[in-house]
C-alpha cells in the first residue's frame, strides 16, 4: 500500500490544510524525493486494476522529477493542492490495467485538471478555463458513451482491453479513443487546447500542455495498444489520417501566431500528432519505445517553455513576440534557456526532443508508413520556422524595453532540472530503450 | 588524446564560456586559436596513423544497442583529408576575424562549431553522422543572424530553413537504410542489402545536393554567402559546401556505386547547368559578393561533374578541386567583405582603382581571382584540367564543353577586375582605408602561397588524394 500514489494523495490532502505555511513547500519537495524511492524500489499500489511494469516506472520517476519543478516554480501556494493530487490521480491512471480503473483514473485527471485552471483571475483566464470545462464534460460524455457500447457488446468492465471483441464493443472502445483524443488535442478535438494552453496562467498551461497531456497519452497506449494491433486495417488508416491532420494543422496556425503562447500552444497540438504517429505505427516494435520516448522529452520541454514564458510575462510582462524581442541583450541565462527547449522541441539533436522524434519517426518507416513519417518530418522542418522566429526575435532584434536582471533563484533551479533531463535524454538513449519495449 | 574529445570537447567548453565570458573579452579568442592548433596537430597525427586501406579505428561510445545507435568514431583516407581542410579553414578563419566585433559570442559559435564538424567527418554511424549533420547548423544559424550584413536574418532564417528540410530527406533514407539492411553502420551497408535503393538513392541525393549546392536547390547559398560576414563567408564556402560533396562521395557514390552509374546523367547534367547557370548569373552580377558566391557554386559544379564520373580520375579531381574550391575561394570572399566594411558599398560600380589604394590585398584578389579561372600555375588550372580529363575520359569528347565555362569564368573575374581593381578610382575607394590587420593579412598570404604551391606542384596534394580512392579503382570493370 505503501507507494508514490498514497504519497502524493496524503501530502495533497495536509496541502488543503498547511499550504500557506512556510515549510509546506520544502516537505512537499522531500516528499517527491521519497516518493521517486518509492517508485525507484518498485513499491506498488497492490489494488486490483492497477499494475506497473519498469517503462511505466520510469514514466514516473519522470514524473516525479517534473512535479517537483512544477512546485519550485510556483510562487502562488494554491496551486501546489492540484498539482499534488494531479500528480497521484497520473500514477493511477498510468497503472491502470482495466477499463473501469482507466475510466475512473483518467475522470480523475480531468477533474483536477478543470480545478486548477479555475483558479481564475481575468476574463481571459475565465474563457480558457471555460472552454477546457466544456471540452472536459463533451470528453467525459463521449467516453462514457464508448463504455455504453462497450459493454452492450459484453464486453467487461474488470479486465483489459481485449484484442477480440464483438461489433459493438469494437465500437465502444472506438468511441472511447475518441473521447481520449479530446484530451490529446487531436484535430478536429483540438479547438479547446489552443484557446485554453494560451488563456490559462502559463504555469497551468505547463501542468495541463506538458504533464496531464503526456500522462494520457502513455496511459492510452498501454491500454489500447492490442485493439488498435487486432483492428489494424481500420485503425491504421484512421490514425494516419488523423495525425498527419493535427501534426499539418497545429503547425500551420502555430506559423501565423503573434502572441508567444499561442505559437506554444499550437505547436503543443502539432506534437500531438507525433505521437499520434507511434499509435499509427503500432505494428512496429520500436513504437511504444518511440512513444515513451517522446512522452518522456516532451514532458521536459513542453512543461519548461510554458514554466519559462509565465516567468517572462510576470516579470517583464512579455505576450507577444515583438515583447520579447532583444531578450537575449538583457538577460541571457532565460534566453539561453528558452533557446535550448525551443531547440529541443524543434528536433534539433543532442537535446531529447530529438531523439523522441527520431524514434517515433523510425517506428513509422519500419511499420512500413515512410509516406507518412516524409510528411512527419516535413512538418518537423516547417515547425523549425516558428521555433526558431522566437529565437529570432530574442537574438536578433533590438530591446524594445529595458529589463531588469531576473533572479529568482527557486525558477532557476526548476528551469535546471527540467533542462537536465532534456539534455540527458538527448544523449544517452539506452536507459530508455532498456525499459521501452514492454510498454 | 582520444577523438571523442575534440568533438564534446568544443561543446562543453562553448557552453562553459558562455556563462563566464561577455563582450569584448579576447580570451575565446585565444582559446579558439589554441584549440583549432590543437585539432590541427590531431588531425595530422590521425593522417599519419593511417592503415594502408580501410579505416582507422577511434573507439566507440553511447551504445544502444536496441537501436544500433552507436558513436562509432573511425576515419579512413577521405575523412582525413576533409578534418584536415576544415582544420585549416578554422584556423584561416580564426585568423581572419581577429578584430571582429562581440568576440566573446562570435569565437563561442566557433568553438560550438568546430566540435560537430569534427564528428562528422569522424562518425561512421548514419544517425550520429545525421546528428552531426543538424548540429553545424545551430552556431551558423546566430553566425549569419548576429555578425551579418543588412539582410541578415532573412539569411539566417533561410539558410536554417532549408537545408534543414534537405536534412529530413536524409533522415527519411537513413531510416529506410536502417529498416532494409539492419544496419546504421555505413561501412557495413551495401547497395545489394537494401529492397528500395532507388527511392534511396533519390532522397540521398537530394539531401546533400542541397548543401552542395547544386542547381534547381542553390537558393539559399548566395542569400547566405553574401549577408554572412567575410570569414563566414569562406567557412560556408570552404567546409560547409564541402560536407554535401563529402556526403554525396561517401554515402552516394561509394555506398551506392551501380544506382549511382544508372543515375550518373542526373547528377552530370545537373553539374552541368550549375557549372553554366551559376557562371551567367556571376557575369550579369553588379554585386561584388553575389559575384563571387556565383562563381563559388559554379565551381561547386564543376566538382559535380567530377564526382559524376564514378571513375578514380574523376573522384581524386573531384576532392582536389575542393580543396582547391576552398583555398581560391576564402580570400575572395574575405576581401569581398573587407571592402564592404570600408567602402560601404557591395556595388562594382562604385570601386575601382583598388590597386593604387592597396596593391598587396588587391595582388591578392587578383592570384585568387585568376585562381577561380583556371591560370596554369595556380591549383584553379589543375582542378579544372583534369576534371575536363576525367569528363572526357568517361563521357566522351563532347564535355569538351566545360572548357567553355572556363571561358565564361575568365569573362566575369577579368571584368571584376576591371571594375573594381584597376580602372578609374571610385569615390568610395578613395575615401577609404584599407589597412588591413596583421592576423588577417597573414593568413590571406598563407592561403596565396598555398594557391600556388599545389599550383605548381600538385602531386604534392594527389599524392594524399589519391590512395582515398584506390579500393574505387580496385572495383574496375564499369566504374
Amino acid at each position: 500500500m505503501i507507494s508514490a500514489f498514497m504519497l502524493l494523495f496524503a501530502l495533497g490532502l495536509l496541502s488543503l490544510a498547511f499550504h500557506r505555511t512556510p515549510w509546506f513547500k520544502p516537505l512537499v519537495i522531500g516528499g517527491l524525493f521519497v516518493s521517486m524511492s518509492l517508485t525507484l524500489g518498485g513499491y506498488e499500489l497492490g489494488l486490483f486494476g492497477f499494475s506497473s511494469n519498469e517503462s511505466i516506472r520510469l514514466f514516473e520517476l519522470i514524473l516525479e522529477i517534473v512535479l517537483m519543478a512544477l512546485v519550485l516554480h510556483d510562487d502562488e501556494d494554491i496551486t501546489i493542492t492540484q498539482t499534488l493530487f494531479l500528480g497521484a490521480a497520473s500514477i493511477l491512471l498510468l497503472q491502470s490495467d482495466t477499463i473501469l480503473s482507466f475510466v475512473i483514473a483518467f475522470e480523475a485527471v480531468s477533474i483536477i485538471s478543470i480545478v486548477l485552471v479555475s483558479y481564475i483571475k481575468t476574463a481571459d483566464q475565465a474563457e480558457g478555463a471555460l472552454k477546457m470545462f466544456i471540452a472536459g464534460s463533451i470528453a467525459t460524455g463521449i467516453l462514457l458513451l464508448g463504455v455504453a457500447f462497450y459493454v452492450m457488446g459484453g464486453g467487461l468492465l474488470m479486465e483489459a482491453v481485449p484484442s477480440e471483441s464483438s461489433l459493438f464493443s469494437t465500437v465502444g472502445l472506438f468511441i472511447m479513443l475518441a473521447a481520449l483524443f479530446y484530451k490529446l488535442t487531436i484535430v478536429p478535438m483540438h479547438g479547446w487546447a489552443a484557446d485554453t494552453y494560451a488563456l490559462v496562467r502559463h504555469s497551468h498551461a505547463a501542468i495541463l500542455s506538458g504533464v496531464a497531456k503526456t500522462v494520457v497519452v502513455v496511459a492510452a497506449f498501454k491500454m489500447f495498444e492490442p485493439f488498435i494491433v487486432a483492428q489494424v486495417t481500420l485503425s491504421v488508416p484512421l490514425l494516419v489520417v488523423l495525425a498527419v491532420v493535427t501534426m499539418t494543422l497545429g503547425n500551420f496556425m502555430a506559423l501565423f501566431q503573434k502572441r508567444i503562447a499561442k505559437i506554444l500552444a499550437y505547436s503543443s497540438i502539432a506534437q500531438a500528432g507525433y505521437m499520434l504517429l507511434a499509435f499509427a505505427a503500432v505494428q512496429s516494435s520500436y513504437a511504444s519505445t518511440g512513444l515513451l520516448y517522446m512522452a518522456i522529452a516532451y514532458i521536459f520541454m513542453q512543461s519548461a517553455v510554458f514554466l519559462l514564458l509565465d516567468t517572462l510575462r510576470k516579470h517583464y510582462d512579455i505576450v507577444t513576440l515583438d515583447d520579447i524581442g532583444g531578450l537575449a541583450k538583457s538577460n541571457k541565462l532565460l534566453s539561453f534557456l528558452f533557446s535550448v527547449q525551443l531547440l529541443s522541441l524543434a528536433g534539433i539533436p543532442l537535446l531529447a526532443g530529438f531523439l523522441g522524434k527520431v524514434v517515433v519517426f523510425y517506428a513509422g518507416v519500419d511499420a512500413g508508413l515512410w509516406y507518412v513519417v516524409l510528411i512527419a518530418l516535413l512538418n518537423s522542418a516547417l515547425s523549425v520556422g516558428y521555433y526558431a522566429w522566437i529565437i529570432k526575435h530574442m537574438y536578433f532584434d533590438e530591446a524594445t524595453n529595458s529589463k531588469t536582471l531576473f533572479s529568482n533563484k527557486m525558477v532557476l533551479v526548476a528551469q535546471f532540472i527540467l533542462l537536465a533531463g532534456t539534455l540527458y535524454f538527448g544523449l544517452f538513449a539506452s536507459s530508455v530503450f532498456d525499459v521501452g519495449m514492454a510498454l | 588524446m582520444s577523438a571523442i574529445y575534440f568533438i564534446f570537447g568544443p561543446i562543453l567548453l562553448a557552453a562553459l564560456l558562455a556563462l563566464f565570458i561577455k563582450g569584448e573579452s579576447p580570451l575565446s579568442k585565444y582559446i579558439a586559436l589554441v584549440l583549432f592548433i590543437g585539432g590541427f596537430i590531431f588531425n595530422i597525427n590521425l593522417f599519419t596513423a593511417l592503415p594502408q586501406s580501410g579505416y582507422l579505428d577511434l573507439g566507440s561510445y553511447l551504445s544502444v544497442e536496441q537501436f544500433d545507435f552507436v558513436l562509432t568514431l573511425q576515419v579512413d583516407q577521405l575523412s582525413v583529408i576533409m578534418l584536415l581542410l576544415t582544420s585549416v579553414m578554422l584556423l584561416f578563419v580564426t585568423l581572419t576575424s581577429w578584430s571582429m566585433k562581440n568576440q566573446a559570442a562570435y569565437f563561442n559559435l566557433l568553438i560550438l562549431f568546430s566540435g560537430p564538424i569534427m564528428g562528422l567527418f569522424m562518425s561512421t554511424n548514419l544517425l550520429w553522422f545525421f546528428i552531426f549533420w543538424e548540429l553545424t547548423l545551430v552556431p551558423m544559424y546566430f553566425l549569419v543572424g548576429i555578425w551579418g550584413a543588412e539582410g541578415r536574418v532573412y539569411a539566417a532564417v533561410k539558410f536554417f530553413l532549408y537545408t534543414h528540410v534537405a536534412s529530413m530527406l536524409i533522415l527519411l533514407a537513413f531510416f529506410l537504410i536502417y529498416k532494409e539492411s539492419g544496419t546504421l553502420d555505413m561501412t557495413l551497408v551495401k547497395e545489394s542489402m537494401l529492397l528500395s535503393p532507388v527511392l534511396i538513392w533519390w532522397l540521398l541525393f537530394i539531401g546533400f545536393a542541397v548543401k552542395m549546392p547544386v542547381f534547381p536547390f542553390h537558393t539559399w547559398l548566395p542569400d547566405a554567402h553574401v549577408q554572412a560576414p567575410g570569414p563566414i563567408s569562406a567557412l560556408l564556402a570552404g567546409v560547409l559546401l564541402k560536407m554535401g560533396a563529402y556526403a554525396m562521395i561517401r554515402m552516394v557514390i561509394l555506398m551506392m556505386p551501380e544506382y549511382s552509374a544508372q543515375f550518373s546523367w542526373v547528377i552530370l547534367a545537373l553539374g552541368l547547368i550549375t557549372l553554366f547557370y551559376a557562371g551567367f548569373m556571376a557575369l550579369q552580377e553588379t554585386h561584388l559578393k553575389k559575384m563571387v558566391a556565383y562563381s563559388s557554386i559554379s565551381h561547386m559544379g564543376l566538382v559535380t561533374i567530377a564526382i559524376s564520373t564514378l571513375s578514380f580520375s574523376g573522384l581524386s579531381s573531384a576532392l582536389f578541386e575542393m580543396v582547391g574550391h576552398a583555398l581560391i575561394i576564402s580570400p575572395l570572399f574575405l576581401i569581398a567583405g573587407f571592402l564592404h566594411q570600408r567602402t560601404g558599398s557591395w556595388q562594382m560600380a562604385d570601386m575601382g582603382g583598388l590597386m593604387q589604394k592597396a596593391p598587396y590585398l588587391s595582388a591578392i584578389f587578383v592570384l585568387s581571382g585568376l585562381a577561380a579561372l583556371g591560370l596554369p600555375g595556380t591549383m584553379g588550372f589543375i582542378g579544372e584540367l583534369s576534371i575536363l580529363i576525367s569528363a572526357i575520359d568517361v563521357y566522351g569528347i563532347s564535355l569538351i564543353v566545360i572548357a567553355l565555362a572556363s571561358m565564361l569564368g575568365a569573362s566575369y573575374i577579368i571584368w571584376t577586375f576591371r571594375r573594381v581593381i584597376y580602372g578609374e578610382m571610385g569615390e568610395q575607394i578613395a575615401g577609404s582605408d584599407f589597412k588591413m590587420p596583421k592576423m588577417e593579412f597573414i593568413a590571406l598570404v598563407v592561403f596565396a602561397a598555398l594557391i600556388i604551391l599545389f599550383g605548381l606542384m600538385p602531386s604534392l596534394l594527389y599524392e594524399i588524394i589519391n590512395p582515398a580512392f584506390s579500393q574505387f579503382s580496385s572495383l574496375g570493370g564499369a566504374l
